[in-house]
């Protein structure tokens, strides 16, 4: 194969050493009178460049509306946080009244006439022993 | 990325910013690519500006589109626009001439080649387009990219999806028809004055 000179293996050359032939001066107006775009059209192309442009890589996720847990439907249920103070209240209190001893009670019933102590309670008076064995 | 740094990044990098959202990349590939695509579709087609305008914004379309899922390092943008590009003209070239004689498409605007100092370099370069125009579709392809966009031999051949080798034959045969065409208009477009 005879070596032509266009086959050089000079991968990039712009062309001024490669425009030493006949032809090269007709090259060389030709890269010298490059088609010129209307500024419309560049405007055209932005605005499809933009339309056609992904949102962003990372799209804001959208989170899946979740149900609420246990403990906030019990929550809910007994009327809020409002609802939760006052039945921890009434619970505490609850549980000082069953642990303390009755005399100490006295203060809350308005003084000795009302004691406990002085009322005679008995959880298993005698009475109810002799009903109970007949 | 601030605007003048992308200026210099890559085809790639940009594009990549672009598929993320970044506008600005979006701004910098197009007045960096819408040049050379149009630029390449005139010349394919003939200097028919509507045509290659429709012909450029295809291209760039189907790489807006291509943007989010381009694998880097498995061809350069550029490569891959120019082969969009090429396709896409001769497809319409094709087109052309299933439904009309070439002879009868008119020439391009301003075609009288003037003589006159300083209109000798455009009368040169409507000379050449006029007789691009008469070259088969891959001979003018090969022709354009080689001696006017100056691209190398190999990235041709990537872009035509052949071998350097027959790159090279294209682009000897296409030249010799060139100046076939050229060799009696040397004398009209002052050849001989630059001598």
């Amino acid at each position: 194969m005879t070596e032509r000179k266009d086959n050089r293996d000079d991968s990039f050359l712009p062309l001024d050493g490669q425009d030493d032939d006949a032809l090269g001066l007709f090259f060389a107006a030709a890269r010298a009178e490059p088609p010129q775009l209307g500024g419309d059209f560049l405007a055209r192309i932005e605005a499809q460049a933009l339309a056609e442009q992904p949102r962003s890589a990372a799209p804001i996720p959208v989170l899946p509306s979740r149900r609420p847990g246990r403990l906030a439907q019990l929550r809910e249920a007994l009327g809020g946080w409002v609802g939760v103070t006052g039945l921890a209240t009434a619970c505490a209190a609850g549980i000082l009244i069953g642990i303390s001893s009755p005399d100490s009670l006295s203060v809350f019933w308005g003084g000795d006439a009302a004691g406990l102590g002085t009322l005679g309670v008995d959880p298993l008076s005698g009475f109810d022993l002799a009903l109970m064995e007949g | 990325m601030p605007f003048e740094a992308m200026s210099a990044a890559a085809d790639e990098d940009l594009l990549a910013d672009y598929a993320a959202g970044d506008a600005s990349a979006a701004r910098v590939l197009t007045q960096r690519l819408a040049p050379r695509v149009f630029s390449h579709a005139m010349r394919m087609l003939g200097g028919d500006r509507a045509e290659a305008e429709d012909v450029a914004q295809e291209a760039l379309l189907r790489l807006w589109r291509a943007a989010p899922g381009w694998r880097r390092g498995e061809a350069k943008v550029s490569t891959w626009l120019y082969r969009v590009t090429a396709n896409l003209c001769i497809d319409r070239i094709r087109r052309r001439r299933g439904g009309t004689d070439l002879d009868s498409v008119p020439e391009p605007v301003d075609e009288a080649p003037s003589a006159a100092e300083g209109l000798q370099q455009r009368a040169r370069a409507e000379a050449l387009q006029g007789a691009l125009d008469t070259l088969p579709e891959r001979q003018r392809q090969a022709v354009i990219l080689r001696h006017i966009e100056g691209l190398p031999n190999p990235e041709i051949a990537e872009i035509m999806d052949i071998g350097p080798r027959a790159v090279e034959s294209l682009v000897a045969r296409g030249k010799r028809a060139l100046e076939a065409a050229l060799i009696g208009r040397r004398a009209e477009l002052g050849y001989e004055d630059d001598d």
